[in-house]
């Protein structure tokens, strides 16, 4: 009898132990966007000067977190993005706004990010700061960075990096993320979403 | 019977290089904007040949530098790393890609344009080498790779 009482206490405390453990676990980004914690305005410099997703108000954005020494990964996600602006409508894509944000201030000098930014379409900015700006946007958007030291490569570091385009409303209140992997027409049909 | 084919086979294997048993489909290197110090080349290699095959370095006629580097995604984060090899198995495929395997060409001695063609060399595990002459394209998603 009494080893059936330790076996029921035994296996509350193993449930109570799971529970907190499953409520510890960080959460996906995509689950904290539904939770409306991700996400907010910044401001960074572009070859401009100065440049705030307030600024943006009224306009549906979409942000890419990267840096240009990226060998495919960031470059597709621009292409996509690129690529999504030119099949929409004039007066649909013309509203639409993207930002590339480098993590990488060291390489990515702000005349490099603009000429950059501007190859995959006239309608991207390239934004950067210094390391502490950036890394309050990262955190904001649920994003990570980290330098990697290539002790034998040429490249000396690479950025080990998140890789989400970030879809921000008009109100500049993050509405979704997708994968550089979308296609051109399933960016562009989230895009139209948000100019509804 | 055996000792011919035996000895046929050791022939063969000796005469065989691995540039011969290598078939390169579809290679591209990727435009970039003016100014771009970097880019990567991108194809896929099939090998006839009963022996995984190993490229161990690579140059180009329009990099400094050319090494062979991966990009693997980890719990969402994309990692690049240098690599010693890129293997191809015995009768296998092995995909160069974006979001993968790549030739890195670091140091541009020039811009990278669309239309534009770039040398790439392959030096294999057995002292063969393999020159291509490689397209420069936009990059684009995996399923619309070849859509401009």
């Amino acid at each position: 009898m009494k080893a059936i009482r330790y076996l029921i206490g035994l296996s509350f405390i193993l449930v109570i132990t799971v529970l907190i453990y499953i409520q510890l676990q960080p959460k996906p980004a995509e689950e904290r966007i539904l939770g409306g914690n991700l996400g907010g305005d910044f401001t960074l410099n572009s070859i401009d000067g100065p440049v705030s997703l307030s600024d943006f108000h009224g306009q549906p954005v979409v942000l890419y977190i990267g840096y240009t020494y990226c060998p495919d990964i960031c470059p597709m996600a621009l292409a996509v993005l690129g690529q999504a602006l030119r099949n929409m409508p004039e007066e649909q894509s013309e509203q639409v706004q993207g930002l590339f944000i480098s993590v990488d201030p060291e390489r990515d000098t702000l005349e490099h990010l603009a000429s950059y930014a501007a190859f995959f379409s006239p309608q991207i900015i390239g934004l950067t700061g210094d390391k502490a700006d950036i890394d309050e946007v990262v955190q904001q958007y649920g994003a990570f960075y980290r330098r990697v030291e290539m002790r034998d490569s040429a490249m000396e570091y690479a950025i080990d990096h998140s890789s989400r385009l970030y879809l921000i409303d008009r109100e500049g209140d993050l509405a979704g993320m997708v994968s550089h992997s979308t296609s051109p027409d399933d960016l562009m049909r989230h895009l139209q979403e948000l100019l509804n | 019977m055996r000792k011919i084919l035996l000895a046929s086979t050791l022939m063969f294997s000796t005469l065989s290089f691995a540039h011969d048993a290598i078939t390169i489909d579809e290679p591209f290197a990727r435009a970039v904007p003016p100014g771009q110090p970097n880019s990567a080349a991108f194809m896929t290699l099939q090998n006839s040949s009963d022996e995984t095959l190993r490229i161990l370095s690579a140059s180009s006629n329009v990099s400094e530098v050319t090494e062979l580097h991966t990009h693997t995604e980890v719990d969402g984060v994309m990692q690049m790393r240098q690599i010693d090899a890129i293997e191809i198995p015995a009768g296998g495929t092995t995909e160069l890609k974006p979001g993968g395997l790549h030739v890195m060409l670091i140091g541009l001695t020039q811009p990278l344009a669309e239309g534009d063609t770039v040398e790439v060399t392959l030096n294999f595990e057995d002292g063969s080498e393999r020159l291509l002459d490689v397209p420069v394209q936009h990059v684009m998603p995996m399923n619309h790779q070849h859509q401009h």
